[in-house]
């Protein structure tokens, strides 16, 4: 076994670390747009009636069924050429991972919005409040807090799903660390030390969430 | 935007090939990462800790890291630094068994624990061994509590086989982005490439539904 070497790493350390940093955006927006499509699609699924339910169930579906992978390189190189210009790499890769992870956001909502009891709509309802206030004020939040550990798990795969980008040259860490492992033939340390940062990022968002989860679950009892 | 679909129906065959490969690879990472998980299941739970911690580091270690990076590292890594020479494919199933064999370890363990105590005493008290009680009552009713979420896991199984393409392994993905180099029927290529993933995990994800409905589990 070769020698372990530091200075690949220390000798690039501030592009990895930009690199990183694109990895934390592209989990972050792809989140936002994932918890964008999670509220509005798990909302109609669950009040919006018959036909809406099976048009976007039929979304949340096929998304269950089509590889991250295949949902970024479609996005960024098929997509293009229906809408007539190119998406840079990082729109594509935002746009690829949320509209993916959106389908798993939107279950996880109808779950939480279907776990708050049926009278506390009506009772909503019969105070005069209108549906969307009824769900903005009263059901989404109780469901919030309960869904806080399925979001948690999520927000993790969200980061793990960003590493998928590199297949289409997002500049984020594992890309990066491909491009610094191929310039300095060095790839033992500089995929280690890739996956110790992943698992830096990933394992406290997890028990960060739980923690969080323990102070504040009793407010979602109801 | 003219479309030329014959490109697809022209390498129909290696679509064939490349969908087997997918689904071949999925069943040997599954076949191995049942026993895997229960192993890991059982040392987790172990109560000597010198058994328990290792796999606890093991799982929640290859739980919190990409499975891409996993399979790059285990590609790039073993041969070079310790003198393991493995195929593409057995790389790949190396990195997919790892994985998959860490989530089903937690999904075999909440099984397990989800099994009141009391029908431990009770087989005890009759007189079984813990490793009996183990083996006929506890493993038998975990085992169909956790089969909607073995499902489910098989279904991401099923879809981050696509990742080995990036090794080089001649799975869907693989053959459809090599036609699309070789074709430059970028859209034909890519959009059927994801119906053919489509038409194969639809019926399975319905069925992870109807598992979950069948099974679930009433306290």
């Amino acid at each position: 076994m070769p020698s372990i070497v530091l200075w690949p790493i220390t000798g690039s350390w501030q592009f990895l670390l930009q690199a990183l940093w694109t990895t934390i955006v592209l989990s972050v927006l792809s989140m936002v747009l994932a918890f964008a499509i999670g509220v509005v699609v798990g909302a109609l699924r669950t009040y919006g009636g018959r036909v809406l339910d099976l048009a976007l169930g039929f979304y949340v579906d096929s998304m269950r069924a089509i590889p991250v992978l295949v949902v970024l390189v479609w996005t960024f190189f098929a997509f293009p050429l229906v809408i007539g210009h190119s998406l840079n790499v990082l729109t594509a890769g935002v746009i690829g991972l949320g509209v993916h992870l959106g389908a798993y956001m939107a279950e996880t909502i109808r779950a939480g919005l279907t776990s708050v009891r049926r009278g506390q709509m009506w009772a909503a309802l019969a105070l005069g409040m209108s549906r969307i206030q009824a769900i903005r004020t009263i059901i989404l939040p109780q469901a919030l807090i309960r869904m806080l550990p399925a979001l948690g798990s999520l927000f993790v795969f969200a980061v793990k799903d960003s590493a998928i980008a590199s297949v289409i040259a997002v500049p984020e860490l594992l890309r990066q660390t491909q491009v610094v492992a191929g310039n300095s033939f060095r790839p033992f340390e500089l995929y280690t030390a890739a996956m110790l940062a992943y698992f830096l990022l990933c394992f406290p968002i997890a028990r960060g969430v739980d923690r969080i989860y323990r102070r504040l679950a009793h407010l979602g009892s109801s | 935007m003219n479309l030329d679909w014959s490109v697809v129906w022209n390498n129909l065959p290696r679509f064939w090939d490349g969908a087997l490969m997918t689904i071949w690879l999925s069943i040997a990472t599954m076949v191995l990462a049942i026993p895997g998980g229960l192993i890991l299941a059982f040392m987790r739970l172990s109560r000597m800790r010198l058994v328990a911690k290792p796999a606890t580091a093991f799982v929640e270690f290859f739980r919190a890291t990409p499975l891409i990076l996993q399979i790059y590292w285990v590609y790039y890594v073993l041969p070079a630094y310790f003198d393991v020479q493995l195929s593409q494919m057995a790389t790949a199933i190396l990195g997919l068994v790892c994985n998959i064999s860490s989530f089903n370890s937690e999904t075999f363990r909440a099984g397990i624990i989800s099994i009141r105590l009391g029908q431990w005493n009770a087989g005890r008290a009759i007189g079984m061994t813990d490793a009996q009680v183990m083996g006929r009552i506890v493993l038998p009713q975990a085992l169909m509590r956790v089969l909607p979420a073995l499902a489910s896991t098989w279904v991401s199984l099923f879809k981050d086989t696509s990742l080995v393409s990036i090794i080089s392994v001649a799975d869907l993905s693989y053959v459809s982005l090599k036609i699309r180099t070789e074709s430059f029927r970028i859209f034909e290529v890519l959009t059927a490439m994801a119906a053919i993933y489509w038409l194969m995990g639809y019926p399975q994800a319905k069925l992870v539904d109807w598992l979950h409905r069948r099974y679930k589990v009433a306290e």
